[in-house]
C-alpha cells in the first residue's frame, strides 16, 4: 500500500493559524461532506462523535478541490500566508 | 515588507511567478518598465507539482535568447504512447519522432525536430531559473507574499492589497497570473468563480529511479524522454492517468474531471492507488521508490470556462485564463501559459506607452489571444475538450477497444471473424446503436 507512504513524503512550512476555517454548522445540514473523499491530502474528516467537520490545514496541498466541491459556502477559504504551507522540493 | 507604500513606482505588478506571470514579467521589462513580480511561495515553483511535458513554446525563445540551451528541463520528449485500459487488455499507440538525442543538445536544434519535441521538467527547477532571468531584465521578485486582493477605485484596478488592510502596492496595471481558482479575476467580477464541471485535479505519485533503468525501461537514447497516457485506468470517472520519464524520476499519477469525482465517492489517492499497482504500469515503476506526493486542479472546460480577459487596470493570464485544455490526445498548458504571458506584455507596453489603461484600451488583449495559439487552439478543439464529458468514453468505450482487439488476436481454435463482426460484438450490449452513431458523430465534428 502505497497510500500512507504519499502523505508522509510532502513537505511544508506549518503556520500556526488554519488558512481555511470550516463552518461545521452546515456542514451538519450537507447531504454529500464531498470534502471529505475528494481531498487528495485527506485534510477533512468527519467527527460523528464532535458532531464536526475537523480540518487538518498542517497537510493541505492548497489545491482548492474543497473550495470548488463545497456547494455550501461552509469554508472561509484563503491559500497560507506568503511563504508557508506546503513546498514542493522535487516535483 | 519594505516594498509597500511604494505608490506609482511600478509600471504594472504581476502576480504569480509561473511561466505566465514570469514571462508578463520579462517581457515589460525587456521593454524598459519597472515591473513588480509577487509569489507566495518561498521561491517561484515552490508551490507547483506539474509533472507533465511542456510542448516546445516560440514564445519562449521571444523572451530569453538561446531559452531551450539554457532552460533546465529533464528529457527531450520524442516518443509518447497512448494506452487504452480494458479488463483483460490493454491496447496502445506509439509515436516517435527521430531525433539526435544522444546529444546533449536534443530538442535545442542539432538534427532532431525541435517543433516535435516536448520537455519533462521539474517546476521547482524551472519556475526559479525563469524568474531569475527576469530578474536578470530588472523585474523585481518578491517571494513569499500572499496577495490578499485587488485595490479598486470605482471599476478600476488600481493596485493590489499583500498582507494587512493598509498593506498596499499601487500601480497602474495588474496581470493576474494566480493559478486555476483564479481568485483576481473572480474579484474584478470578470468571472464567478470556476466550477467542479470546470476542472480536472491531478494526483502525482514521484518516484525515484536511475537514469540508464529509465531510458532502458522506456526504450530511450541520451536524454530522450518519453510520456505514456492512459485512458480506461480510473474506474469509469472521466479522467486519464499518467507515466512520464524525468531524468532519474518518474511522474505516475491521474487527472480526474472534479464533478465526476465528487458523483463517484472515491477518494483521488485511492485511484492512484490502483493505477499504479495496474498490470500496465507495475512494471514501469518495478524497484523504483517513492519519493513525493503532491495535487493540483488544472482547468479543463476550453473556450466554455474563459473568463473576461481584461477590465481597466487588469490583465489575466496563464491557468488564471482558463489557457489550459485536453482534447485525449493531446494536453497543453505550459505553453499557453508563457505564449498568453508574452501576450499581455505586449498589449500592457502598449497601453502604458498610450497612458490609457482603461477597460476598452486593455479589451484588446482578448483579441489579440484570440490572434494567437492560445485562444486558436482552445477554440479548435473545444468540441474534442467537450466530448471528454462524455462518460461512456471512459466506461464503455476501453472495454470496447479490449473486446475488439482480443477478438482479433485470440486463438481458440474457432475460424477467426472480419473486423465487422468483431465491433459488432465488442459494442453489443454495451451500447446502442443509436448512442454509437451520436458519438461518431460527435467525434467526427470534435476530430475532422
Amino acid at each position: 500500500m502505497i497510500v500512507d507512504d504519499l502523505f508522509d513524503l510532502v513537505s511544508y512550512r506549518t503556520h500556526p493559524e488554519p488558512h481555511i476555517v470550516v463552518d461545521s454548522e452546515v456542514c451538519r445540514g450537507c447531504p454529500h461532506r464531498a470534502c471529505t473523499f475528494t481531498c487528495p491530502a485527506r485534510c477533512y474528516t468527519w467527527s460523528e462523535e464532535r458532531d464536526r467537520m475537523e480540518f487538518a490545514h498542517e497537510t493541505c496541498l492548497e489545491c482548492g478541490t474543497c473550495l470548488l466541491v463545497c456547494d455550501r459556502e461552509a469554508l472561509d477559504w484563503h491559500y497560507p500566508p506568503g511563504g508557508y504551507g506546503v513546498r514542493f522540493r522535487l516535483t | 515588507m519594505s516594498l509597500t507604500r511604494t505608490s506609482g513606482s511600478f509600471d504594472a505588478v504581476v502576480v504569480g511567478a509561473g511561466p505566465a506571470g514570469t514571462s508578463a514579467a520579462l517581457g515589460l521589462a525587456r521593454g524598459g518598465r519597472n515591473v513588480l513580480l509577487l509569489e507566495r511561495g518561498e521561491y517561484p515553483g515552490a508551490k507547483n507539482m506539474f509533472g507533465g511535458m511542456m510542448a516546445y513554446c516560440p514564445a519562449a525563445e521571444e523572451l530569453v535568447a538561446g531559452f531551450w540551451e539554457k532552460a533546465p528541463w529533464e528529457r527531450a520528449v520524442t516518443k509518447r504512447t497512448l494506452s487504452v485500459m480494458g479488463e483483460g487488455s490493454s491496447t496502445s499507440l506509439v509515436f516517435r519522432a527521430a531525433s539526435a538525442s544522444d546529444r546533449p543538445s536534443v530538442g535545442a536544434g542539432s538534427t532532431s525536430d525541435r517543433t516535435l519535441t516536448g520537455f519533462t521538467l521539474f517546476r521547482p527547477v524551472f519556475d526559479r531559473w525563469y524568474a531569475e532571468q527576469a530578474a536578470a531584465q530588472g523585474v523585481t521578485l518578491l517571494t513569499g507574499c500572499r496577495v490578499e486582493g485587488l485595490v479598486k477605485s470605482g471599476d478600476a484596478v488600481r493596485g493590489v492589497r499583500v498582507t494587512g488592510p493598509d498593506d498596499v502596492i499601487e500601480t497602474p496595471l495588474v496581470i493576474a497570473c494566480d493559478g486555476a481558482l483564479s481568485l483576481l479575476a473572480k474579484e474584478a467580477g470578470l468571472h464567478s468563480g470556476f466550477r467542479t464541471e470546470q476542472v480536472a485535479l491531478g494526483v502525482r505519485a514521484l518516484y525515484l529511479l536511475n537514469e540508464e533503468e529509465i531510458s532502458e525501461r522506456f526504450g530511450l537514447a541520451g536524454r530522450e524522454g518519453g510520456t505514456c497516457e492512459f485512458l480506461g485506468c480510473t474506474e469509469g470517472i472521466r479522467g486519464g492517468g499518467f507515466v512520464y520519464t524525468q531524468t532519474e524520476t518518474l511522474s505516475v499519477g491521474l487527472v480526474v474531471h472534479l464533478d465526476s469525482l465528487k458523483e463517484r465517492n472515491t477518494p483521488p489517492y485511492e485511484l492512484l492507488e490502483r493505477f499504479v499497482s495496474s498490470a500496465p504500469v507495475a512494471p514501469l515503476l518495478r524497484g523504483a521508490r517513492l519519493a513525493e506526493y503532491s495535487a493540483h486542479l488544472l482547468p479543463e472546460a476550453g473556450m466554455r470556462m474563459v473568463p473576461r480577459l481584461s477590465a481597466a487596470g487588469l490583465l489575466v493570464a496563464g491557468d488564471a485564463g482558463g489557457f489550459c485544455y485536453t482534447n485525449g490526445l493531446v494536453q497543453e498548458g505550459m505553453n499557453l501559459a508563457m505564449t498568453s504571458g508574452l501576450v499581455a506584455a505586449r498589449v500592457a507596453a502598449e497601453a502604458l506607452a498610450e497612458g490609457d489603461l482603461s477597460a476598452r484600451s486593455l479589451a484588446r488583449y482578448q483579441k489579440e489571444l484570440k490572434r494567437s495559439l492560445v485562444l486558436r487552439d482552445l477554440a479548435t478543439w473545444d468540441r474534442a475538450s467537450g466530448l471528454m464529458h462524455e462518460d461512456r468514453l471512459f466506461t464503455e468505450y476501453p472495454q470496447v477497444v479490449s473486446t475488439l482487439m482480443e477478438g482479433l488476436y485470440r486463438s481458440d481454435g474457432a475460424p477467426k471473424q472480419r473486423l465487422g463482426p468483431l465491433v459488432r460484438r465488442a459494442v453489443k450490449d454495451r451500447l446502442s446503436l443509436r448512442q454509437l452513431v451520436a458519438d461518431l458523430f460527435r467525434g467526427g465534428r470534435g476530430y475532422l
